[in-house]
């Protein structure tokens, strides 16, 4: 029992609450303003869209990959969806999402089709398409930024979850697109957990050839990965559109970074086979929280870039200490 | 006849594809655009590929290693900044170009050492180092200029990229240079040898004696040499040193990498056929330029052909493997 409380307390999730509590109570204690419901609000604002391109991240590299192509097909499923709604007077919010879900679908097939078939290193694979999307998007649909949306998307991003007004009388409000990420990590957690395909995602990242071995179809597995991930990013890129209320073809690139450190500081190891929704979740609580309230701490913004690589490096540094040391002790 | 035949098939077939592949581009560019053949084109052409022509070989040592070096680019930011902010504190004099220069190199390694010492002591995957170094480097970078460029170099400095020995650019000059000196150090002594054989089997190497932690030390801060000598060559280029010059290096050089002959699992590759390929891609790259094709069309040609040539190059390993 008592091993198992020890356990738990130096479990990777317990050590990134330690560093949000920890942080939390820091910047708190510096600037008061950061104690109130609008810090909440902003941080669920900010972790939004960063959550589902985290979970479509941590997914592919439980399975032993990686994905860089995310943000540029997220560009594309939002800046094309945008322009073919409006110059076809189309105007229906489930059908956004479908044409989104349906562009990331249809590029995640090619990255599943050369990495699963052609056998080319994962990072080489999404990287190639990624220039790929990003090049074609601004080619066809030029640089512009769309700030007018059709009426009814528009309207999707006044409707709230609830709404808190300060005592200066400024109204913060919690969107009802965060239902999005909760029930897409409530669908992961239970992929990953309770059924087979789930457990099959683990054995593919830990040891493929050992998982092939076990019966599982790897092939089935990989496409399945890349092309949930690749819907995932294309819903991410109309969730992010109607969030911003305007479709940008270029503000979400290079944010692959950012989620990558999120995924690798909430415990998933970059080899495969180790992850978990809850610290995915709180890997994203923590960098958002950093992103968000570093400028509270008195700490300039251009420190940002370097603050979170920082982290990167001292985050992935212990968790493989860590596995280090669980391999060279005693095995009974 | 015999002896021509045997000839072709002891040379590297990827480097002679990528000859002929330049040579059919050549003519056809040089027939339907004289334009192609002007003295300006060809100038311009050897202005720009030493910048990603050495950053691709601080890629390909770090490949044939079995790993990658996605920092490359942050390097190259990070040390041309330090080099324009030594130089403009102390003045601008020619003292003070040599002695940025010297710091810009440093930095570079120092660097690299930073990588290849958690890549080989800790055992991260090299690409996740990288990636965290290219963020660490480029904040760094971030740090020292709050994002504006640093602008109002000396004179002097600029010529080193953009002056000319002979005719032929000095940037061209240090490029064909470093080639040679890489040829030297992967082929004939002891560090390149053990370089191969740890990129095709880091537990055979350490059986055999080598000092895995060494070499990747060794590699990585060589490329972060290699990372620093492009830094200085665009910060002269441009006149100027920001922190996000050159972020379409980083794919450029895997390509570059890739298209060459390198193996992404290490191991393999050759100088010969890199430089074939550097040469290649900026055929295409100037092709692009006198065509008129849209900046974006040719990051999409870019990612098309890394996804093409790696295609092709799995089809006919297994092609080999039936035969």
């Amino acid at each position: 029992m008592n091993q198992k409380i020890r356990n738990f307390l130096t479990s990777n999730e317990m050590i990134v609450v330690y560093i949000i509590a920890g942080l939390a109570i820091l910047i708190g204690s510096v600037n008061h303003a950061f104690n109130s419901i609008s810090t909440v609000v902003n941080l669920a604002r900010t972790m939004l869209v960063t959550l589902i391109f985290a979970m479509c991240e941590m997914l592919v590299i439980v399975s032993g990959g990686i994905d860089v192509s995310f943000p540029a097909i997220a560009s594309l499923a939002m800046i094309a969806t945008g322009n073919i709604m409006l110059k076809n007077g189309l105007d229906n919010v489930p059908l956004a999402f479908l044409m989104g879900a349906i562009i990331g679908g249809v590029l995640g097939t090619l990255n599943a089709v050369l990495i699963a078939v052609v056998k080319m290193p994962p990072l080489i694979a999404t990287l190639g398409v990624s220039s790929m999307t990003s090049g074609a998007t601004l080619a066809i649909f030029g640089a512009k930024i769309l700030t007018v949306l059709p009426a009814k998307l528009d309207e999707l991003y006044k409707v709230s979850l609830f709404t808190y007004t300060n005592p200066e009388g400024i109204t913060y409000s919690l969107t009802v697109l965060f239902l999005i990420p909760i029930g897409i990590c409530l669908l992961m957690w239970f992929l990953l957990k309770y059924t087979m395909f789930g457990r099959g995602i683990y054995a593919t990242g830990g040891d493929i050839r050992a998982a092939r071995i076990a019966g599982f179809n790897v092939t089935a597995i990989q496409f399945f990965v890349y092309i949930m991930s690749g819907i995932l990013s294309g819903i991410a890129g109309i969730t992010y559109m109607i969030l911003m209320r305007a479709a940008d073809p270029s503000v979400l690139m290079g944010s692959e970074m950012m989620v990558i450190a999120a995924v690798v500081m909430g415990g998933t190891r970059i080899t495969g086979g180790h992850g978990t929704v809850l610290g995915t979740i709180l890997g994203v609580t923590l960098i958002s929280l950093i992103k968000n309230n570093l400028i509270m701490l008195g700490v300039p913004t251009h420190f940002q870039t370097f603050v979170i690589g920082l982290i990167m490096i001292v985050g992935t540094s212990i968790t493989s200490l860590k596995a280090k040391h669980i391999a060279n002790s005693a095995k009974i | 006849m015999q002896k021509i035949t045997n000839y072709f098939k002891k040379a590297d077939r990827i480097a002679l594809a990528l000859l002929i592949g330049s040579v059919l581009i050549f003519v056809l560019m040089g027939v339907t655009h004289p334009k192609f053949f002007g003295k300006s084109n060809l100038q311009s052409m050897l202005i720009q590929c030493p910048e990603y022509g050495i950053l691709a070989f601080g890629m390909m040592i770090a490949m044939i290693a079995g790993g990658i070096d996605l920092s490359l680019v942050g390097i190259a930011n990070l040390s041309g900044i330090v080099a324009a902010v030594l130089m403009l504190r102390m003045g601008g004099t020619n003292l003070s170009i040599g002695i940025g220069i010297v710091a810009a190199v440093l930095v570079g390694s120092l660097c690299g050492l930073f990588n290849g010492f958690i890549i080989g002591f800790l055992d991260i995957p090299a690409m996740l180092v990288t990636l965290c170094g290219l963020q660490l480097y480029s904040g760094l970078a971030l740090i020292i200029t709050k994002g504006p460029a640093i602008t109002g170099l000396p004179e002097t400095f600029s010529n080193i990229a953009n002056g000319k020995l002979l005719g032929v650019p000095i940037g061209a000059i240090v490029f064909v240079l470093i080639a040679i000196l890489l040829c030297y150090l992967l082929y004939y002594t002891v560090f390149g040898k053990s370089l191969y054989l740890m990129g095709t089997n880091k537990i055979a190497s350490r059986f055999s004696g080598i000092n895995n932690l060494r070499i990747t030390m060794l590699t990585y801060c060589l490329s972060g040499i290699f990372g620093s000598l492009a830094g200085i060559l665009m910060a002269s280029h441009y006149n100027s040193a920001k922190s996000d010059y050159g972020t379409s290096y980083t794919l450029l050089t895997l390509l570059i990498v890739v298209l060459g002959g390198v193996n992404p699992n290490g191991g393999r590759g050759k100088v010969m056929g890199v430089v074939m390929s550097i040469i290649l891609l900026q055929l295409v790259s100037s092709a692009f330029n006198i065509l008129r094709v849209n900046a974006f069309v040719k990051t999409f040609a870019w990612g098309l052909i890394l996804i093409l040539v790696t295609t092709a190059t799995y089809l006919t390993a297994q092609k080999e493997a039936r035969d």
